[in-house]
């Protein structure tokens, strides 16, 4: 007989999370940012760009989204219906996700927004979820640049939205709160705007506000220019019913990008890590000291009546367990298993050999 | 592919495209409830019984030999399996087809009835059945097993008649007789007079297998 049923108890089901880098070729950080002008200037360039980490534009890394409550930002869809256009269509698609409510607003800290940028990851990038306390977000605007990061290290109680988990964006690096100024809360967001956005793990997506960028420098602001509809800050310029197409507010969010990038050099500004829950499923295989001492190989047989090979392997057969075949009741192989050199089996020995197949 | 770092003992496990075809069906035959050993690349020559060190050297030229990493093909592994048989088993399992080679005109049929010899004290024909894979089907017009008459046998071999496999032109049925009739096509063979294929037969509860080459005739 050459198979052996296996034991319910020879099955174990286990699950770890895996952290590994966001960006492709095992990148920690993001060094450069390209967009494609092909894409930006396709339909879908007006409600987002996609950023690619070279300038062959392979690699999608993740895309920007502006998003206005009022459609502010982009050219309506038809000049009859104001305020009906991309960025409010983006908006809306993000309040469903997140918020649950189409009456709902985005509250960034204690500060209510109407308009957000949304940075969603490529699905394959970030596996099941962003790694927490690994996101180093540095953006540049006219006044200067600023480094933003999660506060997923100084919340007691996670807080929940209908994307899952949601984490406030601060000023500092890598988990680590930057040293507060007068520009800031005591918390790490801007002064007057709130926050500088969410981090939402579950669904890969960082929220950027746009109010606390935009805002002036004494107030924890970069100054960034976009095209938006509240006048917060020196470079919004917009009101409703704007006839601005909503990727240049894209394009402002890229190039902030950009410039912080080329500031820095080859550090990098853009670290942020992926996580993924790997299920295993261990199978226990045991094959007793009666089992499995006989060989089909052609070599453990001599001539072709079926000899074995030696005298001595009629009573005492030495056999080498190489390969672990797992089966279904069809007898079809549904997995297999290497070891990594032969395992001697003969009618002294007992083996245990843990197969651990990840899902 | 590549070879196994053997300084320390691991095993290393991937599904096999079978696996992951009937993982994709999602149809409940994903299950794992039984396993199999093998000795795929252990040469039985290389073990020395009259090593003049003794005993513990007797498989010097086996135990730290290097492994190659599992191939997914379920066809290319667990090809050498090891069987549990009683101490003082002087002769082994092994198939006997009644040819040792195939040489068959277009359009003929043919009849297999394997069995197997040594085994549990005898011939015999294992109840479970013969899994037979032809590794070109394009020759046989019908490839079939017959025989064995359990549902999972039978949706076994209805299965493979109707999954495709991608570029992939071998077959494998199960059953205690392999019914056979080479195809009567003629573009297949092009400019040549014969085709060729293997047929290798593997008992199911043996484990005993053979592989025997199979040639087509081009008749006119």
């Amino acid at each position: 007989m050459s198979f052996n049923r296996l034991d319910p108890s020879d099955f174990v089901v286990s699950s770890d999370a895996i952290s590994s880098t966001l960006f492709s070729n095992n990148s920690p950080s993001l060094t450069s940012v390209f967009t494609s002008s092909v894409q930006v200037a396709s339909s879908a360039g007006n409600y987002y760009v996609n950023v690619y980490d070279t300038a062959t534009t392979e690699s999608v890394q993740f895309a920007v989204a502006y998003g206005n409550e009022v459609g502010s930002g982009s050219l309506v869809f038809n000049t009859a219906v104001d305020g009906k256009s991309p960025t409010g269509t983006i908006f809306g698609q993000w309040q469903d996700l997140v918020l649950g409510d189409e009456n709902a607003k985005f509250v960034f800290g204690a500060i209510s927004s109407s308009e957000f940028f949304a940075l969603p990851m490529e699905r394959a990038r970030y596996k099941d979820s962003l790694f927490l306390g690994s996101l180093s977000l540095t953006l540049s605007g006219s006044s200067g640049s600023i480094t933003l990061t999660d506060n997923s290290n100084y919340v007691t109680a996670v807080q929940f939205c209908e994307a899952g988990r949601v984490f406030q964006l601060i000023t500092g690096s890598t988990g680590v709160r930057a040293t507060i100024t007068n520009a800031l809360t005591a918390d790490g967001y801007s002064k007057n705007s709130g926050s500088y956005g969410w981090l939402l793990p579950d669904i890969g997506t960082i929220l950027l506000n746009p109010m606390a960028l935009a805002d002036f420098r004494v107030s924890g602001g970069i100054e960034l220019g976009y095209s938006g509809s509240f006048a917060w800050g020196p470079k919004v310029v917009v009101s409703t019913g704007s006839q601005t197409p909503t990727t240049s507010a894209n394009l402002s969010l890229v190039t902030a990008f950009s410039q912080s990038m080329s500031k820095l050099g080859t550090i990098g500004d853009f670290f942020l890590n992926s996580q993924e829950t790997i299920t295993s499923d261990f199978i226990f295989v045991r094959p007793r000291s009666s089992e499995f001492n006989y060989s089909e190989n052609p070599s453990f047989i001599s001539g072709s009546t079926g000899e074995v090979l030696y005298s001595s392997f009629i009573n005492n057969p030495q056999t080498y367990i190489t390969t672990v075949g797992l089966y279904n009741d069809n007898n079809e192989l549904l997995a297999v298993a290497k070891l990594s050199r032969p395992l001697p089996k003969d009618f002294t020995k007992e083996a245990l050999i843990r197969v651990k197949l990840d899902f | 592919m590549g070879y196994l770092n053997n300084s320390v003992v691991t095993v290393d496990a991937i599904l096999t495209d079978t696996g992951r075809q009937l993982l994709a069906q999602n149809d409940g035959l994903f299950r794992i409830t039984q396993f199999a050993l093998a000795d795929d690349e252990i040469d039985y020559t290389l073990y020395n019984p009259n090593h003049p060190s003794g005993s513990a050297y007797y498989g010097q030229a086996i135990d730290n030999m290097p492994l190659l990493e599992a191939f997914p093909q379920s066809t290319q592994v667990m090809k050498y399996k090891l069987t549990t048989l009683p101490r003082g088993t002087a002769k082994m399992p092994i198939l006997d087809l009644g040819y040792t080679s195939i040489i068959i005109k277009q359009g003929a049929a043919l009849s297999i009835t394997p069995q197997t010899l040594n085994y549990f004290g005898g011939n015999t024909f294992e109840s479970a059945g013969y899994t037979a894979t032809i590794s070109d089907v394009r020759l046989f017009s019908t490839f079939e097993g017959v025989g064995v008459n359990t549902p999972s046998v039978t949706a076994l071999n209805v299965a493979n008649q109707t999954t495709t496999l991608g570029t992939s032109v071998s077959k494998t049925v199960v059953g205690t007789t392999i019914n056979l009739r080479a195809t009567t096509v003629n573009t297949l063979f092009g400019s040549n007079t014969i085709l060729q294929a293997t047929l290798t037969v593997v008992g199911r509860d043996s484990g005993a297998r053979l592989t025997i080459p199979v040639t087509v005739t081009k008749v006119s």
